[in-house]
């Protein structure tokens, strides 16, 4: 039954209500990407320098920069890494707190603690604790010299940044995917128990394929997410080095933009940097999304 | 259900512990190392016990440091975000549900777009914008030619400056520039049975009236969810303050924080009194997590719907 | 009693739809035209399946949506344009659409309210209206802790308060146990005796049709089958439609072929003399039909379902399913073939085309005595 003549038939009222909003979203919103976009092929001087239209030459530089490869590489990996882990780690633990045991209440409630504390907060903090002298690892590197240091090594610096992500990642995913575990309806566990499956089989013929919708939905945010809020990791805990080995494209726009105040050079990435998110979300929908939607 | 689950359930405790000491862990290790002395992290590391200098630490932080009128600051952040968030939100998506209106769904979608592209991948324009935040309008006028006009007309042509960097408002609006509290606020309404509307609108509710006597009360819990939500969000921003703020005194918490690690390699820092500050720092976020964990679990739970 | 009855006493208003149409866009189009006269203070129930635009007629007549064509005129007034709260209409919705965060007073208080009612006077109606439905003890309740029946005496409540001279229903039964329909069935009678509001009441149940209207308006795909007493409609079906919709179990429909002098089916059986020729459809009610030796009409049984107080054969006549209704304790032999006849007098015959019914038809055939003799 349409009910589409029975709302609200005033004019300006909605616009008024909308109107806020909208107004922000423009502003901050619209009018930035645009910029970005539009920037992308003029030659910005900084500090309102005048600007030149210069066609590709923009992208044409920063696609031949190896900087920015090696940028986008990198942004690619910790994508992969660090997005995999940030979505199964909460999974395994979604799992386990679904169970009725004792420690499954407090864990709901301990797991989504990080969401108070800021991604530069625990970035200061995973510095101290991953401090080579000072920190967790410091007596494994006095009985073996060099084994730990995110200082020196680019691989230590990554991982360090792996685990404060996942650390910061956890309670939203957490939360998402133990709401998707609990909606599933008792009764369907009662009859895949009635067919012989254990809980352990139920995990992979019954709750990971209902849960399939949430599971999309946290890679979906997630891989935007981790590209987007390592920034304050980065900037905290490694500063992108140690020589450049984590400096993710989100951090050189940053350092390109307001350290080398190349603006036509950090917008262009930026552009770049949008499309590229913005594919990888269409690709996600169009090849996973539309498989995994299930009438209940 | 009768069913030998030892085994399964054994490895789901071994799980939860492991993830609790991995959460907890590095929350510990900040507190019982804010609570030593900079010359007992110097002998032993990180201290795996608690000592008697926490809040000797943490006025250290709160006498030297910003981070007392940072917090003042992320405090203003954080509750005006997530009060405009949720009013603005509120309003838009309740013209988009209950009037009929022909663009309601492509403001939906340019609104819903937001959260596709976050503020940190787009920080260098937002800030050119923030710079100036009539620099559109000046565009629009020479684009249009109207500023040819007005030039001929009065002499000049109009060119609007003001920029919101380094205010409370600029650090501020651009994180309210975002859909997630819209999206939230449709799919609550329509949850909600359609026949209430009409039984509101028989009683001879207006939508004023209908905004405040049914809507507003029937979402009490959603509001607060994303009150929640939001201003744990604008607390912990921090690529946005760093660059949206550039004096010591209107920067938020969290990059003042970040900034009490000197970048020069070295001396060892006085971690101890970092992670005072650190401590400080997440004490409001994390008891208003304490308090409203309802809310929190169920913003979060609702914002992906 | 009569101190409240006089109380909350509507100034009952009729309810005229002229030319009304609805269509949401070319294709679907809901209601193609409508004219129907409401008399003040009648209780009309408007029956049909779902989709046959009944409760799209309702809210149209509320205000909650608007015509595509046509007037809606109530006591006299035209109010196709108007809000719904100014149109003297209060509504009973299905699921009774109680504002959950406000008490059974506030709830029946809140269109007094919106008026701008004074205090002292919503509390007044209030308890008049609460005492009338035996909600006094529960006014500072909210919906969430009431029964149904409570929940929607409440939405009855919140309805009359105001006095409207029309009051609508949305099938508001539908959500209720049986027993408790039953009641308010009986509640709701009782209740439009004592507040003689023009009432419109939607349905899909022909039980509450029967049992509340004083006319029936029977809709189907938008168009008015039949708008008349239950009695009538009962008895005299104006269409295929309608004689298949009334009655449990439906009416039988046979397909028949009139020779002139008398309804043949398909394996040449007579079923009753007709003068007229072509192929029509004859109704026959379950409990029209007999069961008797020597029954001139044969049918095959199928199946038998008891139900206590009566039996529901099925059968098989020529090719086409018959139900016949048969009283507790009839000696049949499931086995056997059974022989039937049919009530001469209750014999419905209907257009093959039109799916109308054709009145008088057998009035020539009653007239020869001998040859229905034969039949029954």
């Amino acid at each position: 039954m349409s009910s589409e003549s029975s709302l609200f038939s005033h004019r300006w009222l909605p616009l008024l209500l909308a109107a806020p909003l909208m107004l922000l979203i423009v502003l901050f919103f619209y009018v930035p990407v645009f910029q970005a976009f539009y920037w992308s092929f003029f030659l910005e001087q900084p500090f309102g320098g005048g600007s030149e239209f210069v066609g590709f030459q923009n992208f044409a530089r920063v696609l031949s920069d190896p900087e920015f490869w090696m940028a986008g590489w990198r942004t690619i990996v910790f994508m992969l890494t660090a997005s995999s882990l940030a979505v199964i780690v909460p999974l395994m633990l979604a799992i386990a707190a679904d169970r009725k045991i004792a420690l499954s209440i407090p864990a709901r409630n301990i797991l989504v603690w990080p969401k108070g504390i800021a991604g530069a907060s625990i970035g200061v903090v995973f510095a101290f604790i991953f401090n080579p002298f000072v920190g967790l690892m410091a007596p494994l590197n006095t009985l073996v010299p060099g084994l730990w240091n995110p200082g020196i090594d680019g691989t230590d610096a990554f991982i360090t940044l792996v685990a404060a992500h996942v650390w910061s990642g956890i309670p939203f995913n957490f939360v998402i995917l133990l709401a998707g575990l609990r909606s599933i309806p008792h009764t369907m566990h009662q009859a895949a128990a009635m067919d012989g499956a254990g809980p352990w089989r139920r995990i992979f013929d019954v709750q990971l394929p209902l849960i399939m919708p949430q599971l999309f939905l946290t890679f979906v945010l997630e891989f935007t997410e981790s590209i987007t809020s390592v920034f304050a990791l980065i900037d905290t805990i490694t500063g992108g080095g140690p020589g450049g080995s984590t400096t993710l494209l989100v951090y050189k726009i940053y350092v390109d933009g307001f350290r080398g105040f190349d603006l036509s050079g950090a917008s262009t990435q930026t552009a770049i940097l949008m499309v590229f998110v913005l594919l990888l979300a269409a690709c996600q929908f169009v090849f996973l999304g539309r498989r995994i939607n299930y009438e209940r | 259900m009768v069913e030998n689950a030892r085994s399964i359930n054994i490895a789901a405790s071994i799980l939860l512990i492991i993830g609790i000491v991995y959460i907890v862990g590095p929350l510990y290790l900040t507190l019982s190392t804010a609570s030593q002395s900079y010359e007992y992290m110097l002998r032993n590391g990180l201290a795996w016990v608690p000592g008697g200098e926490l809040f000797a630490n943490m006025g250290k932080v709160i006498n030297d440091t910003r981070i007392p009128i940072q917090m003042l600051n992320s405090m203003i952040v954080a509750f005006s975000n997530a009060l405009a968030t949720c009013a603005l939100s509120f309003l838009s998506a309740y013209a988009i549900v209950y009037f009929r209106i022909r663009w309601a769904g492509v403001v939906f979608a340019l609104i819903l777009a937001t959260i596709m592209l976050p503020l940190d991948i787009r920080v260098i324009t937002t800030y050119q914008v923030a710079s100036n935040i009539f620099s559109p309008l000046n565009a629009v006028l020479d684009v249009t030619g109207l500023n040819d006009l007005i030039a001929n007309a009065f002499g000049a042509p109009v060119h609007l400056e003001l920029s919101v960097l380094n205010t409370h408002f600029g650090l501020i609006a651009p994180l309210v520039a975002h859909g997630t509290g819209t999206f939230l606020f449709r799919q609550f309404f329509l949850t909600l049975p359609k026949d209430l509307f009409k039984a509101a609108r028989m009683d001879g509710a207006g939508p004023i009236r209908f905004l405040f006597d049914i809507l507003l009360p029937l979402a009490r819990t959603s509001v607060a969810s994303l009150f929640v939500l939001t201003f744990l969000s604008g607390w912990t921003q921090y690529l946005w303050p760093l660059v949206g703020a550039s004096t010591p005194d209107m920067q938020t918490a969290v990059v003042g924080l970040a900034r009490l690690v000197p970048d020069a390699d070295g001396q060892v820092p006085d971690f101890p009194m970092i992670m005072a500050g650190a401590v400080l720092v997440s004490l409001v976020p994390l008891s208003m997590i304490a308090l409203l964990q309802r809310f929190l679990v169920q913003g979060l739970v609702l914002s992906e719907k | 009693m009569t101190a409240i009855d006089t109380a909350i006493r509507a100034a009952a208003a009729d309810i005229e739809l002229i030319g009304v149409t609805k269509a949401y866009d070319a294709k679907t189009v809901v209601i193609p035209q409508l004219d129907v006269a409401l008399r003040p203070g009648e209780f009309t129930v408007v029956l049909g399946p779902s989709g046959c635009g009944k409760s799209t007629l309702l809210q149209m007549i509320a205000g909650l949506e608007r015509v595509s064509g046509g007037k809606i005129l109530i006591g006299g007034r035209e109010v196709q344009n108007l809000e719904p709260k100014h149109r003297g209409c209060a509504m009973v919705f299905q699921n009774y659409a109680l504002y959950p965060h406000m008490t059974v007073a506030e709830n029946m208080a809140y269109s007094l309210k919106v008026a701008g009612v004074s205090k002292a006077e919503r509390a007044e109606r209030v308890a008049t209206v609460a005492k009338m439905l035996g909600l006094a003890d529960f006014l500072a309740r909210k919906p969430g802790q009431l029964s149904g029946g409570q929940r929607q005496r409440v939405a009855i409540g919140r309805a009359i308060i105001r006095e409207p001279g029309v009051l609508l229903f949305d099938e508001p039964l539908s959500n209720l146990d049986a027993q408790l329909r039953h009641d308010m069935r009986v509640e709701l009678a009782d209740l439009h005796r004592r507040i003689g509001a023009t009432s419109v009441f939607v349905t899909h149940d022909q039980v509450e049709a029967m049992t509340l209207a004083d006319r029936i308006l029977i809709l189907n795909k938008g168009h008015i089958e039949q708008f008349d007493t239950p009695k009538a409609i009962y008895h005299h079906p104006a269409s295929i439609f309608v004689a298949k919709f009334i009655g449990s179990p439906p009416m039988n429909i046979l397909a028949v072929t009139g020779d002139g002098s008398a309804l043949r089916l398909a394996d040449g059986q007579v079923v009753a003399n007709f003068a007229g020729k072509g192929s029509f459809q004859l109704g026959i009610r379950p409990e029209d039909i007999t069961v008797k030796a020597g029954g001139p009409i044969k049918a095959q049984i199928r199946y038998r379902e008891d139900l206590g107080s009566h039996e529901i054969l099925e059968a098989d006549i020529a090719g086409q399913p018959l139900r016949i209704a048969t009283p507790f304790g009839a000696e049949i032999d499931p086995t056997s073939t059974l022989s039937l006849s049919f009530s001469q007098a209750r014999l419905h015959l209907f257009d093959n085309g039109t799916s109308r019914a054709i009145s008088n038809a057998f009035d020539q055939t009653k007239s020869a005595p001998a040859s229905v003799k034969e039949y029954q």
